[in-house]
């Protein structure tokens, strides 16, 4: 893995030689660009939390060899579901309204990935195919929604009103955008954790996605399994975008979540599907998302450019990822 | 001149350390119908797979009419005008006749464009010249096994074969298209090919083939006209003579049956043949009851029906007295009945998880404080396993990364660890070197001594013979024979009864004045129990379960 990241890093920087007028700056912020100031480094932390919840959705579903393919489309009607039962409910009390809205959120995502594991027992379709086809239908209806039915008037945003004060969460690190969700992040990576590695129904589920035929033998209703890691899948890919509307962005926008549900899977990959592996591999993320922004604020790079570099990195340490993990289903078997 | 002739061909596998092929020579003449017979694992399929350029030997010549060859792969082999049926027909069932027929061979309009129609002419044709009875544009998946296999067989003569290997061809065959399979081939030889057919179904082979090859343990041991050897001397070269292990059987007295089986059928799925036919049988305390039989006479639905995994469609299963038919392996495991899989590697344990998670899977809920795992409690479950069985591994290691002896001892070790009153061993040694098989064997034994009902299903006719005090023979999913294990029982005996040259064991009292019969109790679900042949006759009023 350092030789890996190394070489990353080497490739990132010759292409900015490459590509920029003034490479030393540049780099400079590229690298060290997140850390200059709390309003960039909150920020950096703060876009991690979307991507742990996600990584945690995916880690929980491939670790049972349930492929959610749905979690873009999970996330997105988490927020708007999230956000929508805000706006229905202004008046309530903030800790009372603010749980409804985020649990509707959960549910929502929790619905949508156990469509696809309830269809997968029943018919055995793919899981792959069915969650990914939801999600895309998903997203679309989504996307109507944001710009239709609930569209602020009043505002130019492509967005759902802004939901009420009591229901967004604490700012701790003024002025940026981090909030306290990023406990409950570092909460659901322990709780994750425990449940997979230290829970009966953990170590059954676990069994059931990498060996159904052991499973049953051992005495395990495989069935039950073939739907319980895409319903956590989901619920934490729903729980990622509700405490994304009631943490950051206090509304629902239009295609906001973009990305998120197809990080997590890198994330979950870099971590090996880990739990607690997922919070560095979702910090790592964000950082290069970050240093990424900040040289293209105080560096002559475009966005493109920007893009090519982080990708560069990106898909170097997710074929590392993926190369390790195929090694070792190889060796096992 | 003999038109193939394999010489000294040798195949080693280094990863199971087993010799397929030793030194195995076979010579097969023009025109002719030559079977190979031999056990499970004398090596057949190997030698065929590598005629047909599947597997190639380690040593050894081929030589095709007289011309020594180099197969290095199914092309040159087809090329060569070889071809080969495998057990399991390679067929896409979407397809029509004509298409799986003309498959990689197809005929081309313009250089790119599938011609439809000439490969339905051609298809035709082949049919026709070899007197087939088949429409080119039926779907496979509309046709019986019969017409499925007859398609695999135009499907090689289009190739322009001259030599066809046919790997079990009967197996998935009922009565009447093993008939029709036969006069394809007698009709063939008279159209001038070669044929070659594997099997261990001495009576057919004794009515189809001209020449047999014997095959024992990776050796050619012998070739015999067909005409001039019956099947009794055939069966003997097959099974060969016993073997001696280390270990001695100490006398023991069963106590009561600990499981029982009352008539218990499952049909098959196409309903040729039930793949269980009115199996009875029981296993008492103390006692080592060894099943055994060819592989597809249903030893491995019995596996699966004893362990809960897969449904009876008639009959009874009680262990201790209670109803257990149909329940799950869950209430089984419950219930104190230990398993130890024939399949080690995808149901005997998750390679990929650890030897711990491997170990904890039928005793994970007694590990439990409030549904979280007492971890400590759990490693140290571990640990006393490993030591006891002097298993020398880490407790965190994944399964996968150990040798096939280690994997099964701690499968063996799990299942023994649960205490039980039954253990159902299938197979337990295949594949595992002599040490490793001899600590089975003394596990198995110190079981009987602890008073455990132990059903051992195994392929192997030495061991069952070497373990047993009670010994069944399956033969098409029907109990064939039931002898006792007195030191008296002879190898041969029971491979005639295996290879179904003898089927004396049946329902009505004994037709040839060897069997006797006794039934235990009524309500329709009586049990026959025979004991016949080899061993001592005796009283059978306790193998009933009552």
């Amino acid at each position: 893995m350092t030789i890996t990241l190394s070489v990353a890093v080497l490739l990132a920087i010759v292409l900015i030689f490459l590509l920029s007028d003034d490479p030393g700056r540049t780099i400079y912020y590229f690298f060290a660009g997140p850390f200059i100031n709390r309003y960039y480094l909150g920020n950096l932390l703060n876009s991690a939390i979307p991507l742990v919840f996600a990584g945690l959705g995916i880690a929980v579903a491939f670790s049972s060899s349930a492929f959610n393919l749905g979690g873009e489309g999970q996330v997105y009607a988490g927020a708007l579901v999230t956000a929508a039962v805000c706006l229905a409910l202004p008046d309530t009390n903030g800790f009372i309204g603010g749980i409804a809205a985020v649990l509707a959120g959960v549910i929502t995502g929790a619905v949508l990935a156990g469509i696809s594991g309830y269809f997968k027992m029943k018919w055995n379709t793919d899981l792959l195919i069915s969650s990914f086809l939801i999600s895309a239908a998903v997203v679309l209806i989504v996307n109507f929604l944001i710009t239709g039915p609930l569209d602020d008037p009043a505002s130019s945003l492509l967005a759902t009103p802004k939901i009420a004060e009591q229901y967004r969460l604490l700012r701790i690190f003024k002025p940026s955008k981090l909030n306290i969700s990023i406990v409950f992040s570092i909460v659901a990576a322990i709780a994750v954790y425990t449940f997979m590695y230290h829970t009966h129904r953990g170590y059954e589920m676990r069994i059931c996605g990498l060996n159904p035929d052991f499973a049953r033998y051992g005495g395990v209703n495989v069935n039950t399994y073939l739907v319980l890691p895409m319903i956590l899948s989901g619920a934490l890919h729903g729980l990622g975008g509700g405490l994304a509307v009631t943490g950051t962005h206090y509304m629902a926008l239009k295609e906001f979540t973009f990305g998120v549900g197809w990080n997590g899977i890198a994330v979950a990959l870099i971590a090996k599907n880990h739990p607690l592996g997922v919070i560095p591999a979702a910090l790592f993320f964000a950082y290069l998302d970050a240093g990424a922004k900040a040289a293209m604020l105080h560096s002559d790079v475009t966005f493109e450019i920007a893009a090519i570099i982080q990708s560069v990195i990106f898909y170097l340490v997710t074929a590392q990822a993926i190369f390790s993990f195929v090694k070792y289903r190889q060796r096992v078997s | 001149m003999p038109s193939v002739d394999m010489r000294e061909i040798c195949k080693y596998y280094p990863e199971s350390g087993v010799k397929a092929n030793d030194y195995v020579d076979l010579s097969v003449k023009k025109t002719e119908i030559h079977a190979i017979v031999g056990e499970n694992g004398a090596g057949k399929t190997t030698l065929m797979n590598i005629l047909y350029g599947l597997e190639r030997a380690d040593s050894g010549r081929i030589c095709l009419d007289g011309e020594e060859v180099v197969i290095r792969n199914p092309r040159d082999a087809v090329r060569l005008g070889i071809g080969m049926v495998h057990q399991h027909f390679k067929l896409i069932r979407p397809f029509t006749i004509a298409e799986n027929v003309t498959l990689a061979m197809e005929q081309r309009k313009y250089g790119v464009l599938l011609d439809r129609r000439e490969a339905w002419k051609a298809t035709e044709k082949v049919i026709a010249d070899f007197g087939f009875d088949l429409d080119p544009g039926a779907k496979i998946a509309d046709l019986t096994a019969g017409q499925m296999q007859q398609v695999e067989i135009v499907k090689i003569l289009y190739r322009h074969a001259d030599v066809l290997i046919l790997d079990e061809p009967t197996s998935v065959l009922a009565e009447q298209q093993i008939r029709t399979l036969f006069d394809t081939l007698k009709n063939l030889t008279c159209l001038g090919k070669t044929i070659i057919i594997i099997s261990h179904k001495l009576d057919e082979v004794m009515s189809i083939a001209d020449r047999v090859t014997v095959m024992r343990k990776g050796k050619s041991t012998a070739v015999r006209n067909t005409d001039e050897v019956d099947d009794k001397e055939l069966s003997r070269l097959m099974i060969g003579k016993g073997i001696t292990y280390g270990f001695k059987r100490d006398a023991s007295v069963p106590g009561e049956p600990v499981l029982a089986l009352y008539n218990v059928s499952v049909a098959e799925r196409t309903g040729h043949r039930p793949l269980l036919d009115n199996v009875s049988f029981s296993v008492r305390a103390g006692e080592i009851v060894g099943l055994t039989g060819v592989a597809g006479n249903g030893l491995e639905e019995l596996e699966e029906v004893v362990n809960g995994l897969r449904k009876v469609d008639s009959g009874r299963i009680e262990h201790r007295g209670l109803d257990v038919t149909n329940a799950s392996s869950y209430f089984l495991r419950e219930q104190g009945m230990a398993y130890v899989p024939s399949d080690r590697l995808r149901r005997g344990s998750s390679l990929s998880s650890s030897v711990l998670e491997n170990l904890i899977i039928t005793s994970r809920r007694s590990f439990l404080n409030r549904g979280f795992f007492r971890r400590k409690a759990m490693e140290k479950f571990g640990r006393e396993i490993l030591k006891h069985y002097s298993i020398d591994t880490d407790l965190y290691v994944p399964m996968g990364t150990l040798s096939g002896g280690s994997i099964q001892k701690i499968i063996l070790s799990r299942e023994l660890s649960a205490q039980s009153d039954f253990i159902m061993f299938s197979d337990p040694t295949w594949g595992l070197d002599v040490a490793s098989a001899e600590y089975i064997y003394s596990r198995i034994l110190e079981c009987r001594r602890s008073r455990a009902a132990i059903l051992l299903i195994s392929n192997d006719l030495d061991e069952v013979l070497g373990l047993s005090d009670r010994l069944m023979v399956m033969h098409r999913g029907k109990v064939v024979g039931v002898f006792e294990n007195d030191g008296t029982l002879s190898k041969e005996t029971i491979g005639e009864y295996i290879l179904g040259l003898r089927n004396d064991f049946k329902g009505d009292a004994g037709n040839d004045g060897q069997a006797t019969m006794g039934r235990g109790d009524g309500n329709g679900g009586g049990i026959d129990d025979n004991v016949v042949g080899g061993g001592s006759s005796r009283d059978c009023s306790d193998l009933s379960p009552e």
